[in-house]
């Protein structure tokens, strides 16, 4: 399933909730697979007492990844061209977070149509977690 | 850190761009089903595209593929780097070069990708790194910090290109360390107490307004002439509420004072004469006499004041010996 430009109208909004009651453990799974081990998102002493945090957090990358979930499960996988992204709040566990994708513009070059998003990944209480930008090619 | 220790500082820091990071190498595992399986179930993506061997035979491309956001795992050291420490490289010696100066914060802050080639299983993805730009200094809401920005660049066996990373992050003296630092380098620069503040309400604030310009203004009755201060709404003489003003001269008498010994309030400077003082203008003002000894101020002395800035926030008339 794709996208298709008619279809579209800057404006629009897509949205989804990516995560609810965030738990260290997936975490400290996203950790394992990405490969990332710092201690400040797995290492709830080390989080605590030596980086004087309130608790561990997740890694700005798993916020990304997920909010990119939401994404490609809209735009279909393999249609991804750019996304960045801006970390403005740090994520917990225990938060629930959604994300959304608001149409900015689409272009097209040498015939591919490219559509621009914007992109913001809010917690439960309303707080903007990170912000951001993506492009994707549209049918 | 004075002028000139910043500016080397900085010299420093700087000489670290364009540096490479890592030269381009392959990832230790090629591009697999268990640890694509692994980072979407971390992160709750069950798309078949990454997850159904079965469906992605079936599918247009006939092989499972990796998520995009994924790139930049394959080249990660994973636990080695906790357990063992990083092989030292040029962003691990940049963020030594931070971290000695006091600059011990960290806060991955942006990451921008972008992605030109889809991998699937079998393919390895090769990633080389550089150093690509340092802020000048910033004072965020974190500390005062740089931001530092690598880039790293991925590309496939054939070294056709995957896709870009840029990771942004800022390297700032945590607040605590922000004030050491200032007091060691910088006395003056801590804050020095200012008097208590004069309250300004909805009768009084025009009065201290003018304070702050360097006058002193009597109230004057717009139906009788009568002076008045303190201010207040309504003339004692006839209950009009009409008013305006007039700038007193600051000729005066000490029409009786007393010396503030104890407690010594921070903010306030000692030995503190404060006196009634009739104006001439015929209304009484209490305030400090000041520019002489507190021995030689008695009822009667002959007072010329001026408004004075007493400290960074105090503009009050201060009367000296006429």
């Amino acid at each position: 399933m794709s996208l298709r430009a008619e279809n579209l109208t800057p404006g629009s909004s897509h949205n989804a909730s990516l995560v609810s009651d965030l738990k260290r453990t997936q975490i400290v799974q996203y950790a394992g697979a990405s490969g990332d081990y710092n201690p400040l998102h797995t290492d709830e002493v080390f989080a605590t007492e030596v980086a004087g945090y309130p608790s561990v957090f997740a890694h700005g990358m798993l916020t990304m990844a997920m909010t990119g979930k939401m994404l490609t499960d809209y735009v279909g996988d393999g249609r991804l061209t750019q996304f960045g992204v801006r970390f403005t709040n740090q994520v917990w566990p225990g938060d629930d977070l959604e994300a959304t994708a608001v149409l900015q513009s689409i272009e097209e070059h040498d015939g591919v149509k490219l559509a621009n998003f914007e992109v913001t990944t809010t917690n439960q209480d309303g707080a903007v977690v990170l912000k951001g930008s993506a492009q994707a090619r549209v049918d | 850190m004075n002028e000139e220790q910043q500016q080397a500082f900085e010299d420093l820091i700087y000489s670290y761009v364009g540096k490479v990071v890592c030269q381009r190498m392959p990832a230790k595992d090629a591009v697999n089903e268990p640890m694509i399986r692994h980072w979407a179930e971390a992160i709750g993506d069950n798309n078949p595209a990454y997850s159904d061997p079965q469906w992605a035979a079936d599918s247009q491309r006939g092989k499972m593929i990796a998520p995009p956001a994924m790139m930049y795992s394959w080249g990660q050291e994973g636990f080695p780097v906790v357990a063992q420490g990083r092989t030292p490289d040029a962003q691990s010696e940049l963020v030594e070069r931070f971290n000695e100066n006091g600059f011990f914060g960290t806060l991955g802050t942006n990451v921008k990708q972008e992605y030109f080639k889809e991998v699937g299983i079998g393919d390895t993805v090769y990633m080389e790194m550089v150093v690509d730009n340092i802020s000048e200094q910033k004072a965020t809401g974190r500390g005062i910090g740089y931001f530092f920005e690598t880039l790293a660049t991925f590309s496939d066996q054939h070294g056709d290109p995957i896709g870009t990373q840029r990771f942004r992050v800022l390297k700032f003296i945590p607040p605590a360390e922000q004030a050491a630092a200032s007091s060691s380098d910088n006395d003056e620069a801590l804050e020095v107490p200012t008097r208590i503040a004069s309250p300004r309400g909805h009768d009084n604030k025009w009065w201290w307004d003018a304070c702050d310009e360097g006058k002193v203004l009597i109230q004057r009755c717009k139906n009788c002439q009568t002076l008045r201060h303190p201010p207040r709404p309504m003339c004692g003489e006839c209950q009009s509420m009409e008013w305006d003003s007039i700038e007193s001269t600051l000729a005066g008498e000490v029409l009786s004072f007393t010396e503030l010994h104890h407690p010594k309030i921070p903010g306030y400077q000692y030995p503190l004469v404060c006196a009634v003082i009739k104006l001439a203008e015929g209304t009484n003002l209490v305030a400090n006499v000041v520019g002489c000894e507190p021995e030689a101020v008695h009822i009667g002395m002959q007072l010329q004041g001026k408004v004075e800035q007493i400290d960074a926030k105090t503009m009050l008339p201060q009367f000296y010996p006429a």
